[in-house]
């Protein structure tokens, strides 16, 4: 099966269904180790069942799908219905706080049982509780109700009635004091604000409704999840990722060296570039090392230990599906295995270089989150409104370039740029930048040159906002998407042509134009379309959605027919969609890193992104 | 089947989150941001949106968050969304999500593997589990207890889902390994429930291994412990014994909890009068030295149980069940005297009614506020003893009278009728009553205690000394006449100028009242108190409240006086020689009349006397005035006859309740026959009968649904489209406590497949749809079943419309078939209840909501209409039989019903024959909701006609 992991599909979800397919295809027993798609840990108790219980149609996989009737389904399931329910037969079947005017607010069940059942429960019970009593507890035929008033709220547990009185109302006197520790204020709106707060923390008292020997700060400690051995085990991989990139930067300048040794005298021009190069590969690796790369090369099967710290990119998932058969190979923390990782690696860096050249398609999931250490983010935003007879009543553009530095060292450095030199535009840096320094050599750096950009984890999505542009236009040509919208009423029913036409500045992403429509029982008849549609019948609004408006396609039309309406209904018509090209066509140049001479640039990622803030035709 | 639900939260309609925008939010890295629409599209899911787009981007951008409350909220969307499609088969994108949990699962964090795992005992996919169980496996020997906790529930739960059994084979075997090192309790508690629900056998091996470190377990597994051992019994009768020991040891456990389960199971495994003694004895323990008032009354109900079971060996422990009286609560002391008269026996009955008397004695000197209430309670308390044993009765029924002044009406009350009854049934009392009642009339505040006295006085005094003293009584307590001077007529003319403040109110707090036979009467608010205009002329001290509440314009107490007056002097004609005497009564008698009369259309008094009292106190003056045999027959006899047949039928009625009851736990036809020579049932215990407690969680959970009679099914069938429509559908209506289940029959007629069928419902009144319709296709000429839940939550006649909406492939149209309104009738759900004379008038007084139906009937007989009313209204009615007996021309009746949701249902039914043979009247119905006054109202319209 090793052989077969170079093949595996380091992006997300989606390829995961193709070999899901393909196993569909296949359908074979011996294949299991890659069913629905997943590279599964197939313990040696997992081959045995497979095989041998099969029998009892222990498992889909060992019959077509279709071969399990529904009979035999409902048979399942009535079975196992019977069964969940007689885990035990004395327990809480729900908490739940209402307001006092009897509405639900948070309700948790612990038990099965059909929605419309606990409905009708909490419905029953401000019926059923009076007043001026001096016990808090309801018995109905079939259930009973133990609550305790806090302000303008019950807490309400749903019990059977052989439930334990003495126990319950422990339970419940947990849980009136629990409440208070998550809600602000003990009204609806603090309820409904801090209702999943309150779900966590009754799960953590109630256990498949039974009571849970805790205290009320247990329950907050269990809420809040500090755990001392995550923080333990971020520290060690911390250290680890450093010790790698230390080796891995000898490695570099070693290869560096040599390269220069082979290149002195040949042509002086390529050094740098392929020095840049190779040096920006490295850190790439360095990053990523938590990541995908092992997994497709390493031979020791240490795959499990570096896959079980990975949590951040779907790609790194997936190919922590492809351990090796290890059975308990998912234990943290082994020392022993760790430096033997790390002596590993250190051995056979050069192997890793060349294996791990960035991909296509990792880069385009990375998209989410950064993996480059110095990421510049250049946005547009787009606020229009056009008029419906044509015209534009409102145009703007506002712009931000933003910088995101993943490490500390890399923090100190200058960004030179490139506009497009749109005169309409005018650039604002912010108060810490060197104004002059911008303005005469378009170079963004801070006015204090020893002090470093802030720096964030890859978590944050922001990072610092170095420059901001805005422009304002009243030109029509400016606008990149025009929409005409024609409603004519004919007979018992009304026409609506709409049309667009992009200008040739951009190419947009991701189009859609949303109609809104009058309240329809039906979606609306569309007669002809570029592009797909969708009926949203709960906000009436019809989506007119193209992937792609390029040189192609830069107009298309869409004709629908409705019941008879007011052409005003059909307005106000958005329009979202995004570009990856921007007014100011601002281009970072390059990173000038300020300290140590001999370090080459860092390598930096640039973004460049157009979208729609609110674009509308009124 | 339905899909069960784990949670609900309010969600706030009027702020729709957009997909989109979540959708949005989602894939940002803002982590604030991703908690907020996670939580959005839990929300949202929760409200029945199917958010079919967005799993791919929770898989895609969720998954891989690092922040542990989205992991949480992941959890409670990936607990909440649909993972099986419409045939129940898995969907292939939620494999997408093992990785996931499986990473969890080794997560260094022990919270989020505890979560995790808590999160796959709620899973049911088979499909989904058995890729991960080898990591559930490993986390039962985690370092950290939470996680031992939840990996042992969790394997508990994938071992119980079908096939479990196969996937986990040897669970069993390593639970119990775990078990037998864990040391945190509640991973112990656990393990132990996986055993006692997954290996019966090891979980026994286990406690018998372990018997005598029992008490020293915790709480939580000694729970589970006592639950084990009710079903190990249940299913082996033939080891009890070795479990029982257990039981007595944990008796004495620290624990309440644990001690009221050890009573409760003790009872239910055996019928032992020991350890029923046992286990009578630990409730009335708890029952007085727990405070909480919850406790006391559940306590409470366990005895009365083991009352009705145990009634022989309850009776020894009637006196610790009294104790409970000393609790300031009054649902608790009405539950323990509830408790305590049906143990009563002539044994025990000294004793008791000492303690009773002690406790009223105790109400006298306390000043709680809620004495009164509590004295009414021990009063009708020791008049049911003393109406049991007759005995004890004379040594009560003086101390009784101690409160005929009391200023609690409703005690005092009570008194009265208990002398009132004792004094018929009990004839030895009569004499001592009599003396003392005369001996405390003065002392009487409240107009209706005193007019119920006087009749005691007007029947029973005898003798002629009693009937003399009884005229001397009254005449002192009226005080000097006449009650109203003509010399200060002037001034009181002034003196009614000055006070028309007063007379208004007096007017404008008057308000009818109900009597016991459903009747209207004028009631005057003012008249219980001691008011009294200032120029009337006061009696001497002596003359006590009587003249006091006449000169307030009690005319109908006046009315009484007259009417006991006359009943004692025929009475003195009877018995007195001398005629003489006789005379001056008589004479004494009519002055009396006069001068009240006189009182009655005097200015002074606020109203003028009204026309009934005038009546009765001029027609007592004419009987006076001439007496005959025939009158006297009626006035001395035929009054106190009807009141001996008044007890007779209310006792006949008990009894008849009584024995009613008593058929009801005998005779069962499929019930076990006893044979004298074989193990009789009573040997066996409870739980060899039946098994209440497994039935007790099913039906709360709603599982229990009793099966309705076919016949009645095919009454309830509706035909909601035309034989003629391209889809005819028909719908059986099934009606349960909270929801209304319509099944509906879709048939194709049509030669051609009908695409997007969907069956759309819209509701008025309180009722709800639960789900979204779905779309189905229908082949040519095939059938359809579709279910469809509405939820109601009160009481209210609701109507539903809908529509069937499909296409077909030709046409591009969807086609609209329009159904019959669904109507849902309040008849289904009201039913008839009970309750008592004084509990409907003050709910009469207190519902706000009153409808008044003119009464407009082709009937002719008025109870033959009454009898129409309750049948279609399906209402119990509360008014005797024989109150309703005879012709006389009107008719008045109270009707009451309960409906499922607890509202109650308030009728009263006046009705009179007019001189052309028609009925008039009107019919009140009085609720405390709108709904139900209304929809009642509407029915009664409609079938009040009758004649078909």
């Amino acid at each position: 099966m090793r052989g077969e992991e170079g093949n595996l599909p380091e992006d997300g979800g989606w390829r995961m269904e193709d070999g899901m397919s393909k196993q569909r295809e296949a359908g074979r027993l011996g294949k299991s180790l890659t069913i629905f798609g997943l590279r599964l840990l197939v313990t040696p108790k997992l081959v045995f069942l497979l095989k041998y219980k099969s029998s009892y149609g222990f498992s889909s996989r060992t019959r077509p799908r279709s071969q399990r009737t529904d009979l035999q389904r409902e048979e399942y399931t009535h079975k196992y219905k019977q069964i969940r329910s007689r885990f035990s037969d004395k327990v809480v079947l729900a908490a739940s706080v209402l307001s006092k005017s009897g509405k639900v607010l948070v309700s948790r069940q612990f038990v099965d049982m059909t929605r419309i059942r606990i409905e009708g429960l909490l419905a029953a019970f401000p019926k059923l509780v009076g007043t001026g009593k001096q016990h808090t507890y309801v018995e109905t035929e079939n259930v009973r109700y133990v609550y305790q008033p806090i302000e303008a709220l019950y807490l309400l547990l749903v019990t059977n009635k052989q439930s334990n009185i003495l126990e319950d109302l422990e339970t419940l006197r947990l849980l009136s004091k629990l409440v208070p520790e998550y809600c602000y204020s003990l009204d609806e709106e603090g309820i409904c604000k801090t209702a999943f707060e309150l779900i966590f923390a009754f799960d953590e008292v109630i256990c498949l409704g039974h009571k849970e020997n805790v205290t009320v700060a247990q329950v907050k400690q269990y809420c809040e999840m500090e755990s001392h051995e995550e923080k333990l085990h971020k520290l060690v991989l911390q250290s680890k990722i450093n010790e790698t990139k230390d080796v891995m930067k000898r490695k570099a300048s070693e290869i560096d060296k040599s390269k220069i040794d082979k290149n002195k005298g040949d042509k002086g021009g390529f050094m740098s570039m392929g020095s840049g190069r190779i040096e920006s590969s490295f850190s790439d690796i360095s990053i990523s090392s938590s990541g995908s790369g092992f997994g497709s090369s390493s031979g020791l099967g240490l795959t499990t230990d570096v896959d079980s710290f990975s949590t951040k990119s779907k790609g790194r998932q997936l190919s922590s599906a492809t351990a090796p058969p290890k059975g308990l190979g998912m234990q943290l923390g082994k020392s022993q295995k760790t430096n033997q990782f790390l002596e590993s690696l250190k051995a056979e860096g050069e192997l890793i270089v060349e294996d791990v050249q960035p991909r296509a398609g990792q880069a385009r999931v990375a998209a989410a989150a950064p993996t480059d250490p110095i990421t510049l983010t250049a946005e547009e935003k787009l606020n229009v409104t056009l008029k419906r007879d044509g015209g534009i009543s409102n145009f703007d553009v506002q712009g931000t370039l933003s910088l995101q530095i993943l490490n500390q060292e890399d923090a100190l450095i200058q960004v030179q740029i490139e506009t497009g030199g749109n005169p309409g535009i005018l650039f604002k840096t912010h108060p810490n930048m060197n104004k002059e320094l911008f303005s005469n050599e378009n170079i963004l750096g801070l006015k204090d040159p020893n002090r470093p950009f802030p720096t964030g984890s890859a978590g944050d999505a922001a990072g610092v906002g170095l420059l901001k542009w805005r422009m304002q236009s009243a030109d029509e040509s400016m606008v990149p998407l025009t929409i005409n919208c024609w409603p004519s009423v004919s007979g018992n029913e009304t026409y609506v042509s709409i049309e667009y036409e992009a200008s040739a500045m951009f190419d947009l992403r991701n189009v859609v134009i949303y109609v809104p429509l009058p309240a329809l029982r039906e979606a609306p008849n569309v007669r002809q379309i570029d592009g797909e549609w969708r009926y949203d019948s709960r906000n009436s609004v019809l989506e007119w959605s193209i992937l792609l408006i390029d040189n192609s396609n830069r107009s298309g039309s869409m004709e629908f027919v409705v019941p008879p309406a007011d052409s005003s209904v059909f307005f106000p018509i958005s329009v979202r969609f995004s570009a990856t090209s921007t007014y100011s066509d601002l281009k970072v140049v390059n990173i000038i890193p300020l300290r140590g001479g001999g370090a080459a640039p860092p390598k930096f990622s640039q973004r460049t992104n157009l979208i729609t803030e609110n674009y509308q035709v009124v | 089947m339905e899909k069960s639900c784990t949670l609900l939260i309010h969600f706030d309609k009027g702020t729709p989150a957009i997909a989109n925008e979540i959708k949005e939010a989602l894939e940002g890295n803002d982590v604030p941001a991703k908690i907020d629409a996670m939580k959005k599209a839990v929300m949202l899911l929760l409200n029945g949106e199917t958010l079919p787009q967005l799993f791919i981007t929770i898989v895609r951008y969720v998954l891989p968050s690092e922040d542990h409350t989205v992991q949480k909220l992941l959890l409670l969307y990936l607990e909440i969304t649909e993972k099986t499609d419409l045939k129940g088969r898995i969907l292939p994108e939620m494999i997408l999500i093992c990785q996931n949990l499986r990473n969890n699962l080794q997560h260094p964090n022990e919270y989020i593997r505890g979560v995790t795992l808590r999160f796959l005992c709620r899973l049911n996919e088979t499909e989904i589990i058995e890729l991960l169980f080898p990591s559930v496996l490993q986390n039962l020997e985690h370092r950290h207890p939470f996680i031992r906790r939840n990996a042992i529930l969790a394997v508990m739960s994938i071992y119980k889902l079908p096939q479990g059994e196969q996937l986990l084979v040897d669970a069993p075997e390593t639970i119990e390994k775990v078990l037998s090192t864990e040391q945190d309790p509640s991973a112990k508690r656990n393990a132990f429930l996986m055993l006692f629900n997954c290996a019966h056998d090891r979980a026994i091996n286990y406690l018998l291994t372990h018997v005598d470190r029992v008490s020293e377990w915790g709480e939580l597994l000694q729970m589970v412990v006592l639950e084990l051992i009710r079903k190990v019994c249940r299913t082996n009768h033939g080891e009890k014994g070795k479990y029982i020991k257990i039981i007595i040891s944990l008796l004495n456990a620290p624990s309440t909890a644990v001690i009221y389960e050890c009573a409760g199971t003790l009872v239910s495994l055996s019928s032992a009068p020991t350890a029923i003694r046992a286990a009578a004895n630990t409730y009335c323990q708890l029952l007085l030295s727990q405070s909480d008032n919850n406790v006391k009354l559940i306590v409470l109900d366990r005895l009365n149980e083991l009352k009705s079971s145990h009634r022989d060996i309850m009776v020894d422990l009637i006196m610790d069940v009294l104790r409970a009286l000393s609790s300031p609560n009054l649902d608790i002391q009405r539950k323990t005297l509830d408790i305590v008269l049906e143990l009563v026996t002539p044994r025990n009955i000294n004793e008791v009614v000492l303690l009773l008397k002690k406790e009223v004695m105790k109400t006298q000197s306390g000043e709680l506020e809620k004495n009164g209430e509590y004295r009414q309670m021990l009063i009708q308390a020791i008049h049911s003893c003393a109406i049991k044993f007759p005995e004890v009765a004379s040594t009560v029924v003086h101390l009784m009278m101690d409160f005929l002044g009391d200023s609690n009406v409703a005690s005092a009350i009570d008194v009265i009728v208990f002398v009132r009854e004792i004094i018929e049934t009990n004839p030895k009392l009569r004499v001592s009553i009599i003396t003392r009642l005369l001996d405390t009339f003065y002392q009487i505040r409240a107009a209706r205690v005193c007019s119920c006295a006087l009749w005691i006085i007007g029947e029973y005094c005898l003798s002629p000394s009693e009937v003399e003293s009884g005229i001397a009584t009254i005449k002192q307590c009226l005080g000097e006449l006449p009650f109203y001077s003509v010399s200060e007529e002037a001034e009181a003319t002034d003196a009614s100028k000055k006070t028309p403040q007063s007379n208004s109110i007096t007017i404008s707090s008057r308000r009818p009242a109900i009597l016991a036979d459903g009747t209207y009467a004028t009631q005057s608010a003012a008249s219980e108190t001691a008011f009294s205009p200032p120029t009337i002329v006061q009696g001497s001290l002596t003359s006590g409240n009587l003249r006091s509440l006449l000169l307030t314009g009690d005319f109908f107490l006046t009315a009484v006086v007259a009417c006991t007056l006359t009943k004692l002097v025929l009475r003195l004609e009877e018995v007195q020689p001398s005629k003489v005497e006789v005379n001056r009564a008589t004479t004494q008698a009519l002055l009396i009349f006069v001068s009240m009369l006189q009182l009655g259309q005097s200015p002074v008094l606020p109203h003028p006397i009204d026309n009934d009292s005038c009546d009765r106190i001029v027609l007592c003056i004419r009987l006076l005035c001439n007496t005959g045999d025939e009158i006297r027959k009626i006035w001395l006899q035929s009054c106190r006859q009807s009141f001996v047949k008044m007890l007779s039928e209310k006792q006949l009625q008990e009894t008849e309740e009584l024995k009613a009851k008593a058929q009801v736990s005998h005779a069962q036809p499929d019930d076990l026959i006893d044979f004298y020579h074989l193990k009789s049932r009573k040997g066996m215990s409870q739980l060899e009968l039946e098994d209440e407690v497994q039935d007790d969680l099913k039906r709360a959970t709603g599982e229990f649904v009793k099966d309705a009679d076919d016949a009645n099914k095919l009454n309830r069938i509706l035909q909601l489209t035309g034989f003629s429509d391209p889809v005819y559908a028909e719908a059986y209506v099934t009606i349960h406590h909270y929801d209304i289940v319509l099944d509906i029959t879709v048939i194709n007629r049509t030669r051609e497949t009908l695409q997007n069928l969907c069956l759309e419902l819209a509701t008025m009144g309180d009722l709800k749809l639960v789900e979204r319709p779905q779309n189905y296709t229908l082949a040519p000429e095939s059938s359809k079943q579709i279910k469809a839940n509405i939820k109601v939550s009160s009481t209210e006649t609701g109507v539903i419309f809908g529509n069937i909406v499909y296409e077909t492939s030709n046409v591009l149209e969807r086609t609209v078939v329009v159904l019959n309104d669904i109507h849902i009738d309040i008849m289904d759900y009201i039913s008839p209840a009970v309750c008592t004379d004084t509990a409907f008038r003050t709910m009469w007084a207190e519902f706000e909501w009153e409808n008044k139906v003119a009464v407009n009937t082709v009937i002719k007989n008025e109870k033959e209409f009454l009898d129409h009313i309750i049948k279609s209204t399906n209402m119990k009615c509360l008014t005797a039989p024989s109150a309703l007996d005879g012709e006389c021309g009107f008719l008045a009746a109270n009707l009451y019903a309960k409906s499922v949701f607890g509202e109650d249902a308030l009728v009263n039914v006046s009705i009179e024959k007019q001189a052309d043979g028609k009925l008039s009247g009107y019919i009140r119905i009085r609720s405390k909701t709108q709904g139900i006054a209304l929809s009642l109202g509407d029915k009664i319209t409609l079938k009040q006609k009758g004649g078909s």
